[in-house]
């Protein structure tokens, strides 16, 4: 037992803490009418592809870092806690997809490419719904022989304008399987979603006729073992952003005065302050024993994944709700960065399903093992 | 980094159970004698066991269904006992803690008085020197065990010229001295009273009963306060003991009041916040291991913990529907095995108010967490520095 960071993962933390503070500016998004892109998000990927984060999770033998999921939520926690606009979800997610579904001979071909940063990744799951656990019915899989095509449209998908490959998730013979499809101009269109919280890129796809390649896995657990890793990559995101929320909200707390003395003296605010601390801290337990468990292949690692993303997403929307009201009136207005936060938190709670889903996965896991 | 707890087959828990299996070891005296009624405690008390032996070693006394020392005479060995080891004299340990550690005299502690409660620092009951002993006056509240107790830690006044919290002493006082009256307080469970009034009528303590030195007793007060023993690895409704989220989700899906949605989800949202606790709990734990400092858990756990319990059993209640006001104890399935006092869902509920009271106030530790943790600026009080007796008058004392 020993549930301690070692050295190792301290020294990734601080190092990406250090990378990120450096070279995230939010400035830009702080003018009305601000888009992703003013926020360096294309640039701030070729920044991560010299750090090898592309290729955090890829095996060293397709060329990645090959390092496990305790590191990588010492990575992504950071991103959060930074609101690091950049690809680095959706490379991760269609990376996932390729290492579940593809085979030994389709991982050597693209695993590689991803990790040296030469192409990015997308993973089109949700249907028109926003559903994640049912297949996407928007698209229509035709076949001759082994050439596939696709047609139709995918819903809500992260980082797809700028990927190179998508992997998309549909019907076919009875099975939710996973193929993948360049992104190339006539096949593809992309439209990058009117989304709120402008840190992310959410796009809508349409395929016409996209020439297609299978991935050969066909397996059910496919999208549940992607599933918990999503979970662990959002909510160690919505850990680290409220880590960020309490020290800004705190920090704003002693230095505004009210009635001759700084706000935090009001037990109305202080109170309400600890019980942010409390979830920040639970947030970030919750999630390194979700990296632990899925970093170790634990038993518990679906149901701690889920713990994870259910609760820090709720914690996560609680405390930029409550950030803003601390703030008082300057907290609503779209020069401060507090509703950046705000939406991060609700997009988190929702692309992969509601907390309440997620619990729902928690007690059919535990009625599971009482029988 | 390793969540994995001492595995069945840890050669220390082998050691462990096989050493409880032999039926006379099962008493106090032994447990004690064997060092595992304070395995945390250093030789000869204790073993100086890491908080990972200490873990086992609960566990194993409670699979035994050995109702655990520290459920028995909790004063001296989670809060007060230590305070001996490092501010006692020789003759205080040699009296007091053979017998406390072996459960043969039961300890009380004698803090919160009628109008010092969160604010115990302003309590009234005075220590009088006179020649070779102490003379006691005043009123102690909220006393657990004070019915049975053969030792009180008592908290008194003895320099009403100083500000309210330097003028504090402590005493081991023995329970049985003439002018102590001890009476049960009837709490709104309606059943067998937990807490007591003590009165002291000019109670006669020699000066050896003294603990450190006069002035030292708000210091000593908040170290015995804040002793926590790790043993929390099964986060219990009431301060740790009691039923815990994990049973009230077993026992709602073997009762099948589980598929109720509203249920569900409620029982879900407790189950995820239990397992947090129970892992926090274990986090300090092991950062205590690695001499790391273990953060504001401590403090921020008990926060959440306190009104986490009484969700717990609140939703435990609610299950039951109209039939949850009778009393009955047969609330929800529960497994058996031993998990301290407040063992029953029924008693546990409607106890359970007291959680968010005891042992400071949720509003007052909120403000802990804020100010120590959050350095944000603290609550005034008007009194801190002022000469107690310029605050309240004395009763003129009696000749």
């Amino acid at each position: 037992m020993n549930f301690s960071l070692s050295e190792d993962h301290l020294f990734l933390r601080d190092a990406a803490n250090t990378f990120l503070s450096k070279e995230v500016d939010l400035a830009p998004l702080l003018v009305p009418g601000a888009t992703i892109e003013q926020a360096g998000y294309r640039q701030m990927w070729d920044k991560l592809t010299e750090l090898g984060w592309p290729g955090i999770i890829i095996p060293e033998d397709h060329g990645g870092l090959g390092m496990s999921a305790v590191d990588l939520a010492m990575i992504v926690s950071e991103c959060g806690r930074f609101l690091a606009p950049s690809p680095l979800f959706g490379t991760l997610a269609g990376t996932w997809a390729i290492l579940a579904a593809g085979s030994e001979t389709q991982k050597q071909q693209w695993l590689p490419g991803v990790a040296a940063g030469d192409y990015q990744l997308s993973l089109a799951i949700a249907g028109a719904d926003g559903d994640c656990e049912r297949t996407n019915t928007s698209v229509q899989v035709s076949a001759r022989g082994d050439d596939y095509r696709l047609n139709g449209n995918c819903h809500y998908v992260v980082d797809a304008a700028d990927a190179d490959k998508l992997v998309v998730a549909a019907l076919y013979n009875g099975a939710r399987r996973f193929f993948l499809v360049d992104n190339a101009p006539a096949a593809v269109t992309i439209t990058q979603l009117d989304w709120r919280d402008i840190t992310r890129q959410v796009c809508a796809v349409q395929l016409n006729d996209a020439r297609a390649r299978l991935l050969d896995g066909n397996s059910s657990d496919v999208w549940p073992w992607i599933r918990d890793r999503l979970y662990l990559v959002l909510a160690a995101e919505s850990a680290g952003g409220l880590h960020a929320v309490l020290d800004d909200t705190v920090a704003y707390a002693k230095d505004r005065i009210a009635f001759g003395r700084p706000i935090g003296a009001y037990q109305a605010i202080k109170h309400s302050l600890a019980d942010m601390l409390a979830e920040a801290e639970f947030a970030s337990v919750a999630v390194l024993y979700a990296a632990w468990a899925l970093s170790s292949s634990d038993p518990a690692a679906p149901l701690a994944a889920a713990m994870a993303q259910s609760y820090a997403s709720d914690a996560y929307r609680s405390a930029t709700a409550r950030s803003i009201q601390i703030f008082g009136a300057i907290g609503f207005t779209w020069e401060m960065k507090n509703h950046l936060y705000f939406k991060r938190a609700r997009a988190n709670a929702e692309l992969l399903g509601s907390p309440q889903c997620q619990r729902e996965q928690i007690v059919k896991i535990l009625e599971t093992q009482h029988k | 980094m390793d969540f994995n707890l001492p595995g069945e087959d840890d050669p220390r828990r082998i050691e462990v159970r096989t050493w409880l299996a032999e039926p006379s070891n099962r008493g106090y005296k032994a447990l004690a004698e064997h060092g595992y009624a304070v395995p945390h405690w250093p030789r000869p008390w204790g073993l100086g066991a890491d908080p990972e032996l200490q873990l086992i070693i609960d566990d194993e006394i409670a699979r035994a269904c050995i109702r655990a020392p520290h459920h028995v005479n909790p004063v001296p060995i989670n809060n007060c006992g230590q305070s001996l080891l490092k501010y006692g004299t020789d003759a205080q340990r040699e009296r007091f803690l053979k017998p406390a550690l072996a459960c043969e005299e039961i300890w009380c502690m004698l803090f919160s008085e009628p109008s010092a409660g969160s604010d115990v620092g302003a309590l009234r009951t005075t220590a009088r020197r006179e020649g070779d002993h102490y003379v006691i006056r005043g009123q102690k509240m909220w006393t657990s065990l004070a019915e049975k107790a053969q030792i009180g830690v008592l908290v008194a006044r003895t320099d009403s010229s100083a500000p309210k919290h330097a003028g504090l002493s402590q005493f081991l006082v023995d329970m049985n001295s003439p002018g102590i009256t001890v009476t049960p307080i009837v709490d709104m469970t309606g059943e067998q009273s937990e807490y007591n009034e003590v009165f002291f009528d000019d109670v006669i303590v020699p000066a050896d009963r003294l603990l450190g030195s006069e002035g030292d007793g708000w210091k000593l007060s908040m170290l015995q306060l804040q002793t926590e023993r790790v043993a929390l690895s099964r986060p219990g409704a009431i301060w740790g003991s009691g039923p815990s989220a994990r049973e009230l989700m077993e026992g709602l899906i073997a009762s099948g009041r589980i598929r109720d949605p509203l249920v569900r989800d409620e029982a879900a949202r407790l189950y995820v916040e239990g397992e947090i606790l129970r892992l926090l709990a274990l986090r300090s734990l092991s950062d205590r291991m690695n001499a790391r400092n273990s953060g504001p858990e401590g403090a921020v756990r008990k926060m959440v913990a306190a009104p986490h319990g009484q969700r717990v059993l609140d939703l435990a209640k609610r299950s039951q529907g109209v039939h949850g006001m009778v009393k009955d104890r047969n609330v929800l399935p529960m497994s058996k095995g031993e998990r301290g006092p407040y063992s029953n869902w029924d008693h546990a509920f409607w106890w359970s108010p007291a959680v968010t009271l005891g042992v400071g106030t949720q509003e007052v530790l909120k403000n802990v967490v804020a100010e120590r943790l959050l350095a944000l600026p603290r609550d005034p009080d008007p009194t801190r520095k002022t000469p107690w007796s310029s605050l309240h008058a004395q009763p003129a004392p009696e000749q």
